[in-house]
């Protein structure tokens, strides 16, 4: 109370400063007018009286300072002095305080740039009401070893009658669907949940309704609610849009309502139907492929749902032992399913943007450092002035925080650019993306990132500088510098060199992963060829004949045409989407009994010669190998090897269910492919003929002779010849597929690459620095030594030798950084090892001559010095 | 700068307690204050007058007292300084602690 009236009564005072001090001052002459009287009055003489009473009250100014301190607030006071004074200081040197501001912005941009978007895609919870207590269920079933299947419907309701963890539950199923009208065909993202669905996300529609329970049993007939970009792109954003009609596999949908523009689903869906109850994929209990979305009760820990839910999936094996057999449930908290492996792309991301700030803190240092000894004998001045040294150290290092905000406000501008920089360029497939904005964070970041810049590039100059040398510094300056004077300055440049090595290193192995990876052997040929992907409406092509049909009628058509004749069709696209997995068990395979998931590709008998995928033993599908022939299958290399070691496979047989029916007699052996993704070593892979397992999904392969994408337009056209409203998509060359493939690490490559680079130029501006400031100190010592005969050379020598011996030294402690840090990057390379030495060396060597051409300018400024002028200098 | 009036020098922090105390006999300007000081305590006690100043702000700052201007004796404009309510307890404390010290100072060197 007493200490709140206290701060009231000094605001009050700061803001009455001048008419206090005028009434001090009048009081004060008021007492010594009556001290005078009064000393007149004991008999001195007036001179003399006034002499005394000014005596008695001791020295007026400084009382009048001294009563000024308790008036405001002295210490703010006198920092906002300090303030003031480092700004003007900053002014009078605009170089230094631009290219220091500028080095900082740099650091302090890309590193809020980069913590903004780690913030928002890993930490942020996820835009859903309580979103830290939703989950997924998962299904591991033995039959699907690797696989994180979903659940059947009657699982699903097992769980929710029988578990008391959750407070809600919500079923879906993916698909895509084709879109018809309003406008032109395409393949849409759809899902089918059920009525709670968004109430569990806890969102409600920006038009219209959510689903209803009785949405479920199509009691309102077949409706649908839309994306906002559906909503926008069909429609035009029409607000009568409720009730209006879309088409989708040829079926009228009645659209209910809109979802609001922010809003993304976990599966980033564009479009939702109801889940429906009555569908016959929802009746069976091993048909694992609905997506489950639950909500934690509040207060209970997910380890506690789990358990539960590994009590579930034990009552359900030996319940239904046929089914069920061994099944497990996995809950995996949605924030970690949605964001996913993106967590250790960032990991190398941070460490370099940390390594940048260093870097530029480093930098500024040096530059700090420079300017201290300029102003050394304005420190020794007030020093002598009785500034102690806490004060000038403080002073000090409020003119490197002042840097650093200018540095980080123009931080703050990069980063905002940098973040919508990084929106618009990353793959689609990067999580999150569509949160990603500049916001406030940013600035509570690049503020926070400043006052350490501030303090880390400060602190060790201000110590340096105001190291009180009174004498030393008001005499003339030391002739030329005492090498001990460097260490500090050789340090910085040593750690620099070191940190940028280390950047150096990672990122040339990131890029050389990258280039081994797409100059990876996939097995095919993957240039001039077409791609496209169809998907046969149900509503049209519901029967396997039908579908059969149209593939036949696609296939003449094609091979009747020169350009497009060389196509081969299968029921999966190359290194997208999700590949159809299934298992076998037959005692003639090595596999003690137990079912195993292979990699299956129906293709047609084109398929090899189109791909060049070579034959090894046995021979491929042929046009014999149709319905009521033989099943027959071909399997690659890898799994010749893994189930048939020392044997031959031809004429063994797989059998893919209980059934004996689904058996299948291997006719060839083909070589090993990566179609799924160029990192993954080969799997074992087994092909069968298109024609006896058709297909709803086709996906033609053209080899073409010209370039591919010239015949996209041609292939749309002749598509559209059987049908024309068949959506055709992902019409792109095989080399677009590839390339797309690795979008998302090869932009972090490039990322990664950028800040390498920011920090080796860094270095570079940071080595010609010192070694100039080297140079200039040495101006005296090479007149002399030029005087006594050197050389152009041994001038040139000694100043290179300086930079490079620095250097070395950096570069040592860089490489043994890369061995310890760059097994961090371990997850992210592909064929080649952290720490292969021939990128390490080569880093190193580049290193070197950067650091070379930064030395070499100040050492030919040195060769020109005339040691007439260079020894009259001091 | 030899300063002469080294001698009988105050105890630091008794100065606010004098002017504290000298103000519960009514409202005074400076000088009289100072006046007060120097009268009471026979002339011992030397205060640098202007350091009077600096201390008065300080408890105007505290809120120990309040300063107002009026007519001096002798019709002049003057700033004349009344305790609050506040300064009375301060001084209350001030000098309970006072008084302790110096019986304790005074017991330590009776012992000696």
């Amino acid at each position: 109370m007493a200490k709140l009236g206290e701060f009231w009564r000094r605001i009050i005072f700061s803001f009455r400063r001048s008419k206090m001090d005028r009434e001090l001052a009048e009081e004060m002459r008021q007492h010594l007018e009556l001290k005078t009287r009064q000393n007149m009055a004991a008999g001195m003489s007036s001179e003399e009286a006034g002499y005394a009473a000014q005596r008695q009250l001791g020295n007026l100014t400084r009382m009048e300072e001294e009563s000024r301190t308790s008036w405001g607030f002295p210490f703010l006071e006198s920092l906002l002095q300090d303030v003031r004074y480092g700004l003007r200081g900053l002014r009078k040197a605009p170089g230094f305080t631009a290219v220091a501001a500028i080095t900082l912005a740099l650091g302090i941009g890309a590193t809020t740039a980069i913590f903004s978007i780690v913030n928002t895609v890993l930490i942020r919870p996820l835009p859903y009401k309580d979103s830290a207590r939703l989950a997924q269920i998962h299904t591991v079933s033995p039959m699907f070893p690797e696989f994180q299947l979903g659940e059947s419907k009657p699982d699903f309701d097992d769980i929710q009658a029988g578990t008391h963890s959750f407070e809600a539950m919500a079923i879906s199923q993916k698909k895509t669907t084709n879109l018809t009208a309003p406008g032109t065909p395409e393949e849409v993202d759809a899902a089918n949940i059920s009525a709670n669905f968004f109430s569990l996300l806890g969102v409600s529609t920006a038009l219209g309704r959510t689903f209803q329970p009785e949405d479920e049993e199509r009691k309102n007939g077949d409706v649908v609610l839309l994306s906002q970009h559906i909503w926008h792109e069909r429609f035009g954003s029409d607000a009568n849009v409720v009730g209006k009609t879309i088409t989708l596999e040829e079926k009228l949908y009645t659209v209910i309502g809109v979802m609001p523009g922010n809003f993304e689903s976990p599966g980033k869906d564009d479009l939702w139907l109801p889940f429906l109850k009555s569908s016959e994929a929802a009746s069976k209990r091993d048909n694992w492929f609905f997506g489950v979305l639950a909500k934690v009760k509040s207060g209970q820990s997910m380890q506690a749902a789990q358990t539960e839910l590994d009590g579930m999936a034990e009552r359900l094996t030996s319940k239904y032992p046929g089914d069920e057999k061994g099944i497990k449930f996995k809950l995996t908290p949605l924030q970690e399913s949605v964001v996913g492996d993106a967590k250790s792309g960032f990991i190398p991301l941070l460490g370099a943007v940390g390594f940048l700030l260093l870097i530029a803190c480093a930098n500024v240092s040096n530059l700090i450092l420079s300017r201290g000894v300029q102003r050394q004998s304005e420190m020794a001045i007030r020093a002598a002035l009785g500034a102690s040294r806490p004060r000038i150290l403080r002073q000090l290092l409020i003119e490197s925080l002042l840097l650093s905000c200018i540095g980080g406000a123009a931080g703050i501008l990069l980063a905002v650019y940098g973040i919508a920089a990084y929106r618009a360029l990353a793959p689609a497939n990067v999580p999150r993306l569509n949160e990603l904005h500049a916001d406030f964070t940013i600035a509570w970041i690049a503020l926070a990132l400043s006052s350490i810049t501030g303090i880390l590039c400060g602190l060790a100059p201000a110590l340096h500088t105001s190291r009180p040398d009174l004498n030393l510094a008001l005499k003339e300056r030391l002739a030329s510098g005492t090498p001990t004077r460097f260490s500090m300055r050789s340090a910085l440049v040593v750690t620099e060199v070191a940190l940028a090595l280390v950047l150096l290193d990672g990122s040339a192995l990131m890029v050389q992963s990258m280039v081994r990876m797409l100059s990876v052997d996939t097995g095919f040929r993957t240039d001039h060829m077409l791609t496209a992907e169809l998907n046969l409406p149900k509503s049209r092509y519901a029967t396997p004949e039908s579908q059969q049909i149209f593939a036949q009628q696609l296939l003449d058509t094609l091979h009747a045409n020169e350009r497009l004749k060389n196509v081969a069709v299968s029921d999966a696209p190359a290194f997208h989407g999700l590949r159809m997995t299934t298992f076998y068990g037959n005692d003639s395979l090595e596999t003690g009994g137990k079912s195993t998931t292979l990699q299956e590709r129906a293709v047609s008998p084109e398929f090899f010669e189109t791909m060049r995928i070579r034959l090894i033993s046995g021979r491929i599908f042929q046009q014999t190998d149709i319905k009521g022939a033989s099943h027959v299958a071909i399997i690659n290399e890898a799994l010749m090897k893994r189930y048939f070691p020392g044997q031959d496979p031809i004429g063994k047989t797989i059998q893919f269910s209980p059934k004996a029916e689904s058996q299948v007699r291997i006719a060839g052996v083909v070589a090993d492919t990566r179609d799924v993704q160029l990192r993954a070593a080969p799997r074992p892979q087994i092909y069968l003929s298109l024609i006896q397992n058709e297909s709803q999904s086709l996906n033609l392969f053209i080899r073409t002779s010209t370039d591919p994408l010239a015949l996209a337009t041609e292939l749309r056209k002749t598509v559209w010849s059987i049908d024309k409203d068949q959506p055709i998509s992902h019409v792109q060359s095989m080399t677009e597929v590839v390339s797309q493939s690795v979008a998302e690490p090869r932009f972090r490559t490039g990322l990664l690459g950028v800040f390498a680079a920011a920090g080796l130029t860094l270095t570079l501006v940071g080595i010609y620095g010192v070694v100039s400031y080297m140079a200039g100190q040495r101006t005296r010592e090479i007149g002399i030594r030029v005087a006594l005969g050197a050389q152009r050379g041994n001038v040139l020598q000694l100043v290179l030798g300086q930079g490079v011996r620095l250097t070395i030294a950096g570069a040592i402690a860089g490489v043994l950084g890369s061995l310890a840090l760059t097994r961090l990057l371990k997850s992210e390379l592909f064929g080649i090892k952290p720490t292969d030495p021939v990128t390490l060396i080569a880093a190193a060597v580049l290193m070197l001559l950067v650091a070379l051409a930064a030395c070499y300018l100040p050492a030919r400024r040195a060769t020109h010095i005339d040691p007439l002028v260079a020894l009259r200098h001091e | 700068m030899v300063r002469t009036a080294a001698k009988n020098e105050l105890l630091p922090g008794t100065l606010d307690m004098l002017i504290l105390h000298t103000l519960t006999r009514g409202a005074r300007h400076g000088y009289g204050i100072a006046q007060h000081i120097q009268e009471i305590s026979d002339d011992v006690l030397q205060v640098e007058e202007g350091s009077l100043y600096p201390a008065l702000q300080r408890l105007l700052v505290k809120g120990w007292v309040k300063a107002e201007w009026g007519t001096s004796e002798n019709n002049r404009r003057a700033r004349y300084y009344t305790l609050t309510k506040a300064g009375k307890k301060q001084l209350g404390e001030e000098a309970e602690n006072f008084s302790r010290m110096v019986l304790a100072i005074s017991r330590v060197m009776r012992t000696a």
